[in-house]
């Protein structure tokens, strides 16, 4: 009954890709701002590398929003529009132009990718001039940092709250997309500046592998939620839910879902690292885990989004 | 705010004649489309960006699988009071207007098509010609000029009533009332209800059975509601994220080590 009637707004990969890269940029933002805050000498090379790689991977994530419109010139109808109507929502803002719609994760997270976009831009500038041999302005990093790790959590989780606000059977019922996307965007975010870090070499090895143990936490984190994301769907009680469940579990789905997202995304990665991965810290593994994380982190996030877009 | 507008559809005397659908189509100018066979009288099988009016066939059966009951039911947007569509929206392109009704402006869509999947039934579409999403605006033209819309006008049997809310459900309840007393027992209002689901739907039914029968949610539920719960939750994954990294990276008076 309900499926059938629902409609889907059918997201392409394109907007997967965002999801992922923006929860990666998120991860890979706030590990550099809590690695600077803590020692930012002894951790540099995870300080720059984070903020050079949360920089990078949200640049096109704006573009992926925009090229997916339905009409791309009319994106920034998003933040502002000529003359906001008077009733478009509860607790919506509007100042001059300007709207923002707090129940409506679309509009906040757009506000939020443009203001991590920013403080993005100037934690990386701020590391390119260090590393051109200028002098860091140490507390504007901080100050950049830390409320940029604010924007940082938003981007990573709102995509999931997004989703949990449709009526999509898979995503109605279940609270956890948020929690989940925003711990994937940790775990990846964490595997990115390892990945690169490890196949740069030279690299102070004590930091690598208190990245890798954060990794590791935020895995164990990821599969939390996943659990908890299924077990809600599970327990939902309703004939379209389980149908939209069964298709991620034991449908169509399923083969990506638990070899991409469960075995690659988690397990694998975990049971390496528990092997003995984490205290060596030896590039080759420390490349082999965090590719498997990054894997793994797309796969979870692609498999879901479509799996709730089709059911 | 003016008095709100509502559509009253009465299921019981609906014969299935298509002509609400037809008026629609021609009132709004919507281009014909392929027919697609669902396998029974009813075409589409779901509202599309051209069909904003659409009357929904379901064939009731027994356990044995014996037929029971045909049921024909004009379906259209609900005009929701807490619409999916319009929280959803991130342009402020969908609005309410004075009536009460919920419209689409075309000329703010964008076409990120988040109403799309917000909409508990399926209603809002995306047309692929103007690249926006589109949907029934209950003849927001002729609402305002006193016609009432193409569909309620069309309809031979008043199965479609439009007016102000208020006096409708009045109506709505009598007749509820009617067909109780001639045997139907199941006879319901769906969406009448000011205190039920989505705070009451402007355009409501009169069901002969269960919502489940007419493919319609029992209760529909904004999805907005869960933004709240979610944002809570992902402050608390944030919270040990952040926990997590304090941990992992804070000196410990030498080197690393577990």
């Amino acid at each position: 009954m309900e499926p059938g009637l629902l409609k889907s707004a059918d997201w392409p990969l394109l907007i997967d890709l965002y999801f992922f890269l923006g929860g990666l940029a998120g991860g890979a933002f706030v590990i550099a701002t809590i690695a600077n805050l803590l020692d930012a000498r002894r951790h540099r090379d995870i300080v720059r590398m984070g903020y050079y790689i949360a920089f990078l991977a949200i640049l096109p994530g704006p573009l992926f929003l925009v090229v997916d419109l339905g009409l791309p010139t009319r994106f920034l109808n998003m933040l502002m529009v000529s003359k906001p109507s008077l009733e478009i929502g509860m607790s919506a803002l509007t100042v001059g132009p300007f709207h923002l719609k707090l129940f409506s994760p679309m509009s906040a997270g757009a506000w939020a990718l443009l203001g991590f976009s920013v403080l993005a831009f100037l934690a990386a500038l701020d590391v390119f001039l260090e590393d051109r041999g200028g002098r860091s302005m140490s507390t504007l990093r901080v100050v950049v940092g830390v409320i940029g790790g604010f924007f940082a959590f938003f981007v990573a989780a709102y995509p999931g709250v997004l989703l949990g606000a449709t009526a999509r059977p898979l995503f109605i019922s279940a609270h956890w997309l948020g929690a989940l996307f925003l711990v994937v965007g940790a775990s990846t975010g964490g595997a990115a500046i390892a990945l690169i870090l490890s196949l740069l070499g030279g690299q102070a090895r004590d930091s690598l592998s208190r990245l890798m143990r954060f990794t590791a936490f935020a895995l164990i984190l990821q599969l939390a939620a996943l659990v908890l994301f299924v077990v809600a769907v599970q327990m939902a009680g309703s004939t379209g839910i389980a149908r939209a469940g069964a298709q991620l579990l034991s449908g169509s789905y399923s083969l990506t879902f638990w070899l991409g997202a469960v075995v690659i995304g988690i397990v694998a990665p975990l049971a390496l690292q528990l092997g003995g991965g984490i205290k060596k810290a030896a590039p080759g593994m420390t490349a082999l885990v965090s590719a498997l994380i990054l894997i793994g982190g797309f796969v979870v996030k692609y498999v879901i989004t479509a799996a709730g877009q089709a059911t | 705010m003016a008095r709100t507008l509502a559509m009253f559809t009465d299921v019981s005397l609906c014969i299935g004649c298509r002509a609400c659908q037809v008026a629609c189509k021609q009132w709004n100018q919507l281009a014909p489309e392929e027919p697609e066979w669902t396998g029974s009288y009813q075409n589409h099988p779901h509202f599309t960006d051209k069909s904003y009016r659409l009357v929904r066939f379901f064939e009731e059966t027994d356990a044995k699988g014996q037929m029971q009951r045909w049921h024909m039911m004009s379906d259209v947007c609900k005009h929701c009071a807490q619409a999916g569509c319009l929280e959803a929206c991130p342009t402020g392109a969908i609005y309410r207007t004075e009536y009460g009704t919920v419209n689409i402006n075309q000329d703010i869509c964008n076409g990120c098509r988040y109403c799309v999947s917000a909409c508990p039934f399926g209603v809002v579409a995306f047309n692929h010609d103007t690249a926006t999403a589109t949907k029934c605006t209950f003849c927001n033209d002729r609402i305002h000029n006193g016609l009432g819309p193409a569909c309620a006008k069309a309809c031979p049997t008043e199965s479609i009533r439009f007016g102000f809310r208020d006096e409708l459900a009045v109506k709505a309840k009598q007749r509820v009332e009617e067909l109780r007393k001639l045997g139907y027992k199941d006879a319901q209002l769906y969406g009448e209800d000011k205190d039920g689901p989505l705070g009451g739907l402007n355009a409501f039914f009169l069901l002969l059975g269960q919502p489940s029968i007419y493919g319609l949610p029992d209760k529909p539920k904004l999805p907005q509601l869960n933004v709240i719960t979610d944002s809570l939750l992902s402050i608390g994954a944030a919270l040990l994220v952040g926990l997590g990294a304090l941990v992992a990276f804070r000196d410990r008076g030498g080197k690393g080590g577990a």
